[in-house]
C-alpha cells in the first residue's frame, strides 16, 4: 500500500548517473490506418521497475511488442545505454538482452519445459545435434529456483498447471542473462502465493541491476512492485510519475480520463484542461 | 465495393466475349466433333491424328472435349458440343449408361451421334468398333494356338466399371470354355484392375503367385498397360518367357516385349483405321445419309440391354513374333523401338 | 549426491503391472498397440488364407510365409517412405495433396531423360545412367516441393490450396511430357531400385550382406542405449533399471535378427537360379541350390530414409522447430525461429522424399507411366494418421506412419490374397482407416 502524496507542486527528480537502460523516443506504429502507438516515449533505468497502465487497446502490449522484436516501428527511435539501435525481429532484441514474458506466455505446449526454455537457442553437441540431456539439467536447475515442487520436465507443457506454464515462461525470460526485461501482466492468471512469489523474484532481479518493464491492470501490483508508471490512452502516453509522487486516484484519473495529475510528468496524451493546474 | 462489381462486371464480359469468338461458324463445311472419355491413355492421340485428317481432308471443321474420365463432365461436354453447332458427335463414352442422356438430347436436337470404340446403346446411333468380343475371341485363340492349351490361367481384367472388359472377357471365355469345362484349363486367379493400372495389375498379379505359390501357365491380359505389370510380377519370379502372356493395344513396349518373347501377342487395333473409318462416316453423316446406307453395315445387339444397333465392326490384328512386320511395315512402331535388346538373329522382323 | 529422478511423475498409489513395466522401459504404449493390430492383422490372414488354399505358413496359410512378407515389404516402401515427409508436414498443421501427382510427374521424367536422352547419348546400360537420371530426379522432385513451400510460406496461400492445385497441375504436366504412352524400359541398372530382378542380379542384397546388415543394426541399438545411458549419468539423472535396458536392447537384435532371418528365408525362384546357372556356368547340385534373397533395396531405402528422418525430427533444430511450429507458431516466431524458412524446406523435403518413391516405384513397374501414383496422397496421409499423427498438428512419430503404412498395406495385400473384390478392399480400408483414428483420440483423451 502506498502511502498518499499531498500537493506535491512538481514531480520529484530523481538523482541518475549514467543514460536510462532504454529509452524509446516517439514511437509511432500504425495497423491499418489505425495508429496503436503514437509518439510515445518512455524510459527505463537499471534497477528501475517502470509500470505501464492504461486501458484495453491503449498501445501497452504494442509497444512493448515493438521493444521485443514482434513489430517493427514505423517511426521513433530506441536508445540502449544511450546507443541507437535497430530491433528487426526477437533475436535482435534477445541479443540487446531484453526478454519477454508475454500476456499468452508463448509457449509451444506440445514440447516439454526444457525444450521451451532452450526455444531458438538450443544447446548443441559437438556433432551439431540437440544435447537434450544438457538442456534438462540446466532446466532443472532454473526450476528448482523458482519452483522447487516441479517434477514434471519430461511432460509436454499443455499437461503442466498455469502457475508452472507461468514459471516456465519466467524461467526461460531469466536464464538467459537478460538486462531488460518485460513482463506483460505476470500475475493476472494467478493465486496470491503464486502473486508473491513473482513479486519476489522481481525485487531480485531489481537488486541485480536488470530493468524490468511491468504492465499489469493491477493498481495494486504496480503500487507494490514499481518505481515508476506510464499511463497510455489510445495509443498516446498520458503522463509518467514516480508511484510515490501520486496516488490511486490519480492514477485513475489518467487511465480513464487522461487528467495528468501534478505529480505527473504531462505527455502527449494529457489532457489540457485548465482544472489540472499546477 | 463498387471497384469489386466492375471487376467482375468486366470478367464476365470477357468471359462471353471469348465464348463467342470460339462458337463455330455455321457457314462453309460441317462440323464434326469428338467428345473423348479421357486423353491419359497412349492410343487416343492416334485416334485423332486420324480422324482429324480425314474430316479436315472433306473440308469439314474438327472440334474436341476431353471428359477426363469423367461421367458427369462427358455429358456436361456432349451438351456444350451439341450448343456449339456440332452436325455429327463421335463419343467414347466413359460411362455407356450414363451417357445415354445426352444422346437422346442430342437425338432430340437433330444432332447425329456416333459411338466409336464403346458401346452405347441408343437406336440412333451408329456404332462404330473394333470387335471387342472379337478382341477376347483373339486373344484366347492365339493363347490356345501359340501359347497354352491347358494348365492353371489367371485372368487380369480391365476397369469394372467399363463395359468393354466385360465384352473382352466374353469372348476370351467364349474360345476358352470348352478346355475349361473338359477340365483341361483351370481358372486360379480372377480379378478386375482398378482404372487398367499397372501398378496395380503387378501388385494382383504378385499376390495371385504367391496364393498358388508359382503354378500359373498362362495369364490372360485384357490389355498392354496391365500385361507390362503382369510381366514385371513374372519376371520377379523368374517366370517370364515361359508364362505366355496376352494383351492388346499394340503399345510400343508391348510391342518390344513381343519381340523379346516375355509376351506372347498384343492384339493390335490400328486406331488410324478406325479413326479414319469413323471419320468418314461421320463426313457421309453429315452429308445426310442415313446410318443403314453406311457401307460394311450390319445390326449389333450384344450388348447388355440387347438394345439393336447399326454397327461398323473392323478386324483387329492378333500382333505375335511371327507377324511384327505388320506393325512395323504399317508405319506404327519403327523397328528400332521394337527390336531394343532383341539377341541378334532370333526375331524374323528384326533381322 | 542423489541421482535426480526425471522419469517419474507424482506416483500414483496403485498401478497395474502393465504400466509399471511401460514406465521403467519407457515404451511408447501406442507403438505397442499398432504392433498388436498388425499381429492380429498378420495372424487372422494367414489363417484365412489356410482355409480358403492352404499353404506352407507359419499357421498353414500363405501370408506368414518368407515370400509374401518380403514381397509385402517391398509393397510398402514407395508409401512408407513419402510418408515419413507426410508426418512433418501434418504437425506443422499443414497438409500436401500433390504427392501421388509429383510422383508420376518425376518418375515420368526420369524415364524420358533414361529412355530417350541418356539411353541414345550414353548407350543403353551405360554405368552412369541411373545415377545421373536419380540424381537429377531428386533434384526436381526438391525443387517442385520448394515451389510449393514458396507460395505457402512467403505468398500465405493456404497449403491446402497450393497442393490441390499442384495435384491436378503436376499430373497434367505428367501427360503432357509423354502424352499418354508408356515410357519403357528403365536402365537396368536403375531397376534395381524397385527390388526385381534385372537379367540375372537380383535387387536384394542377398544372405550374407543382409546378416551383416542385421547385426550392425542389432549392434547400433545396443549402442544407441549403451549412450542414452551415459547421456544420463552425466547429470546424474535416474538411469532406466538395467533388467529394462537389456530387456529393450535383446528385444530390439531379436526383432531384427528375425527380419533378417525371415528374409534370408526367401530363395531364388527355380527359373532364375537355372538361368544364373547357366548364365555364369555354375552347377547346380541336384538337391537344388538356395540363394536368398535377403533385404531387397527398396526395404533398405525405406529404412534408411526412416531412419533418417527420426534422427532429423529429434535430434536437430530443424526437427524441433518443425514440432514447435506445430504445436504454437506465434510461439515459435516469438522464439525468433524462421517459420517461413523452415515451412519452405519441409515441403522441399516432401518433393524430394516423393522423387525417391517415384523411382522405386517406376523401377518396380520397369516403367514409367503418367498415371504412376495417382491416389498415393490418400494413402500416405491415411498412413501417418493411422500411425497417430494429429491432424490438429504438433504431434505425430516417423515411426509410427510407417508402422501405419505397413498396417495398410497389410489389410491390402492380405485382402487380394483372399480375392476380395477391389469394392470391398476399399471399403474396408475406408472403415480401418476411420477406425484408427477413432481408437487414437480415445486414447488420448485417457493418457491425458
Amino acid at each position: 500500500m502506498s502511502t498518499h502524496a499531498h500537493a506535491h507542486k512538481h514531480p520529484t527528480e530523481v538523482p541518475r548517473s549514467g543514460p536510462p537502460l532504454i529509452e524509446m523516443k516517439d514511437i509511432s506504429i500504425a495497423f491499418g490506418g489505425i495508429k496503436a502507438v503514437d509518439h510515445a516515449s518512455v524510459d527505463l533505468y537499471p534497477g528501475e521497475v517502470v509500470g505501464l497502465l492504461g486501458h484495453n487497446g491503449a498501445g501497452k502490449s504494442t509497444l512493448i511488442k515493438i521493444l521485443s522484436g514482434a513489430y517493427q516501428r514505423d517511426h521513433g527511435d530506441i536508445f540502449i545505454n544511450g546507443e541507437k539501435v535497430d530491433i528487426a525481429n526477437p533475436r535482435d532484441a534477445k541479443a540487446l538482452g531484453i526478454e519477454t514474458i508475454y500476456q499468452t506466455l508463448a509457449l509451444a505446449d506440445n514440447v516439454d519445459a526444457a525444450a521451451n526454455l532452450y526455444l531458438g537457442r538450443e544447446l548443441r553437441t559437438s556433432w551439431g545435434t540437440l544435447d537434450d540431456v544438457a538442456m534438462e539439467a540446466e532446466c532443472r536447475k532454473v526450476m528448482g529456483r523458482l519452483n522447487p515442487n516441479f517434477r514434471r520436465f519430461k511432460e509436454p507443457v499443455k499437461a503442466l498447471s498455469g502457475g508452472q506454464r507461468q514459471s516456465v515462461a519466467i524461467a526461460r525470460a531469466i536464464h538467459f542473462n537478460a538486462r531488460i526485461l518485460i513482463m506483460d501482466e505476470p500475475t493476472a492468471a494467478l493465486g496470491p502465493q503464486e502473486t508473491a512469489q513473482v513479486g519476489e523474484l522481481i525485487k531480485q532481479l531489481k537488486a541485480e541491476g536488470i530493468g524490468i518493464f511491468l504492465i499489469s491492470h493491477d493498481l495494486h501490483d504496480v503500487f507494490d512492485l514499481a518505481d515508476r508508471l506510464t499511463v497510455m490512452k489510445n495509443g498516446r502516453v498520458v503522463g509518467t510519475a514516480r508511484t510515490s509522487d501520486v496516488d490511486h486516484d490519480e492514477v485513475l484519473g489518467m487511465i480513464i480520463a487522461g487528467k495528468c495529475p501534478p505529480g505527473a510528468i504531462p505527455g502527449p496524451g494529457a489532457l489540457q484542461s485548465p482544472a489540472a493546474a499546477a | 465495393m463498387l471497384r469489386k462489381i466492375l471487376t467482375l462486371a468486366a470478367g464476365a464480359a470477357a468471359l462471353t466475349a471469348a465464348s463467342l469468338a470460339t462458337t463455330p461458324a455455321m457457314a462453309a463445311g460441317k462440323n464434326i466433333c469428338v467428345s473423348w472419355k479421357t486423353f491419359q491413355e497412349e492410343r487416343w492421340k492416334t485416334d485423332e491424328a486420324a480422324i482429324k485428317a480425314v474430316v479436315e481432308a472433306a473440308g469439314n471443321k474438327y472440334f474436341s472435349a476431353d471428359a477426363q474420365g469423367s461421367a458427369a463432365k462427358q455429358q456436361a461436354d456432349i451438351e456444350g458440343l451439341i450448343t456449339q453447332g456440332c452436325n455429327v458427335i463421335l463419343v467414347v463414352a466413359f460411362d455407356s449408361d450414363a451417357i445415354l442422356p445426352a444422346f437422346q438430347a442430342a437425338a432430340d436436337a437433330g444432332v447425329k451421334m456416333i459411338s466409336y470404340d464403346v458401346l452405347v446403346e441408343h437406336p440412333d446411333a451408329l456404332y462404330v468398333t473394333f470387335d471387342n468380343v472379337g478382341v477376347g475371341r483373339l486373344m484366347a485363340k492365339t493363347m490356345l494356338e501359340k501359347g497354352k492349351q491347358e494348365g492353371n490361367f489367371a485372368f487380369i481384367k480391365g476397369d469394372k466399371g467399363d463395359p468393354n472388359a466385360t465384352f473382352l472377357f466374353q469372348g476370351i471365355m467364349e474360345v476358352l470354355k470348352p478346355n475349361i469345362d473338359a477340365g483341361k484349363i483351370k481358372n486360379v486367379c480372377e480379378t478386375f484392375t482398378d482404372g487398367w493400372k499397372p501398378d496395380a495389375a503387378q501388385k494382383n498379379m504378385e499376390q495371385c503367385l504367391t496364393s498358388v505359390n508359382n503354378k500359373v501357365d498362362a495369364v490372360i491380359s485384357e490389355n498392354d498397360g496391365m500385361a507390362g505389370g503382369v510381366v514385371a510380377a513374372l519376371e520377379a519370379q523368374g517366370l517370364a518367357g515361359t508364362v505366355p502372356v496376352t494383351g492388346q493395344d499394340g503399345d510400343k513396349a508391348a510391342l518390344n516385349r513381343v519381340a523379346l518373347g516375355t509376351q506372347l501377342v498384343s492384339v493390335w487395333k490400328d486406331s488410324r483405321v478406325l479413326g479414319k473409318a469413323a471419320a468418314e462416316f461421320a463426313n457421309m453423316i453429315a452429308d445426310g445419309k442415313a446410318n443403314t446406307d453406311i457401307p460394311n453395315v450390319g445390326k449389333f445387339n450384344s450388348g447388355a440391354k440387347g438394345v439393336e444397333v447399326n454397327a461398323v465392326l473392323i478386324a483387329p490384328n492378333p500382333i505375335t513374333k511371327a507377324n511384327l512386320n505388320d506393325v512395323i511395315d504399317g508405319g506404327w512402331v519403327t523397328k528400332d523401338e521394337v527390336c531394343a535388346g532383341v539377341a541378334a538373329g532370333s526375331v524374323d522382323a528384326c533381322k | 549426491m542423489a541421482a535426480i529422478d526425471n522419469t517419474q511423475s507424482p506416483a500414483l498409489e496403485r498401478e497395474g503391472a502393465v504400466t509399471r513395466f511401460l514406465r521403467a522401459t519407457e515404451i511408447d504404449s501406442r507403438m505397442l498397440g499398432m504392433l498388436g493390430a498388425l499381429l492380429v492383422i498378420w495372424v487372422g490372414f494367414d489363417l484365412a488364407s489356410a482355409f480358403i488354399r492352404g499353404g506352407d505358413g507359419l499357421l498353414g496359410g500363405t501370408f506368414l510365409t518368407p515370400r509374401n512378407l518380403w514381397i509385402l515389404l517391398v509393397q510398402t516402401s514407395s508409401i512408407a517412405v513419402m510418408t515419413t515427409g507426410m508426418v512433418l508436414i501434418i504437425v506443422m498443421r499443414h497438409i500436401d495433396l500433390s504427392v501421388g501427382s509429383v510422383l508420376g510427374f518425376t518418375a515420368v521424367c526420369i524415364g524420358t531423360m533414361q529412355v530417350y536422352w541418356l539411353g541414345p547419348a550414353l548407350g543403353v546400360g551405360h554405368p552412369a545412367i541411373w545415377i545421373i537420371t536419380l540424381v537429377l530426379g531428386l533434384a526436381l522432385g526438391a525443387a517442385i516441393g520448394a515451389l510449393h513451400g514458396t507460395l505457402i510460406a512467403y505468398f500465405g496461400i493456404p497449403s491446402f490450396i497450393v497442393t490441390l492445385g499442384g495435384l491436378i497441375v503436376w499430373r497434367g504436366a505428367a501427360w503432357s511430357v509423354i502424352r499418354g504412352e508408356t515410357v519403357a524400359p528403365m536402365d537396368k541398372n536403375f531397376k534395381l531400385i524397385g527390388g526385381g530382378i534385372s537379367g540375372i542380379t537380383p535387387g536384394s542384397i542377398g544372405a550374407t550382406a543382409s546378416w551383416v546388415l542385421g547385426f550392425i543394426i542389432c549392434a547400433a541399438i545396443v549402442a544407441l542405449i549403451w549412450n542414452g545411458r551415459q547421456q544420463r549419468k552425466r547429470f546424474n539423472f535416474v538411469l532406466k533399471p538395467v533388467w529394462a535396458e537389456v530387456l529393450l536392447a535383446a528385444a530390439g537384435c531379436a526383432a531384427v535378427l528375425g527380419i533378417t532371418f525371415v528374409l534370408n528365408s526367401y530363395y531364388w525362384p527355380k527359373g532364375v537360379v537355372d538361368r544364373w546357372a547357366q548364365q555364369t556356368g555354375a552347377t547346380i547340385p541336384p538337391e537344388g541350390l538356395n540363394i536368398s534373397f535377403g533385404y531387397s533395396i527398396p526395404v533398405l531405402i525405406a529404412l534408411f530414409v526412416g531412419i533418417a528422418m527420426t534422427f532429423v525430427a529429434n535430434r536437430t533444430r530443424f526437427g524441433r522447430y518443425i514440432y514447435a511450429i506445430g504445436g504454437n507458431p506465434e510461439a515459435a516466431e516469438l522464439a525468433g525461429i524462421n517459420t517461413k524458412k523452415i515451412t519452405l524446406m519441409v515441403f522441399s523435403l516432401m518433393g524430394m522424399l516423393a522423387a525417391i518413391s517415384a523411382s522405386i516405384s517406376s523401377a518396380r513397374l520397369d516403367s514409367a507411366t503418367n498415371a504412376l501414383g495417382q491416389f498415393d496422397e490418400l494413402y500416405v496421409i491415411a498412413a501417418a494418421v493411422i500411425g497417430g499423427t494429429s491432424l490438429a498438428g504438433g504431434l505425430g512419430t516417423i515411426y509410427g506412419a510407417m508402422l501405419g503404412a505397413l498396417v495398410m498395406q497389410s489389410l491390402q495385400s492380405g485382402m487380394t490374397l483372399l480375392n476380395f473384390e477391389s469394392a470391398t478392399k476399399d471399403m474396408v480400408v475406408g472403415c480401418v482407416l476411420v477406425f484408427a483414428v477413432f481408437v487414437d483420440q480415445v486414447y488420448r483423451r485417457r493418457v491425458k
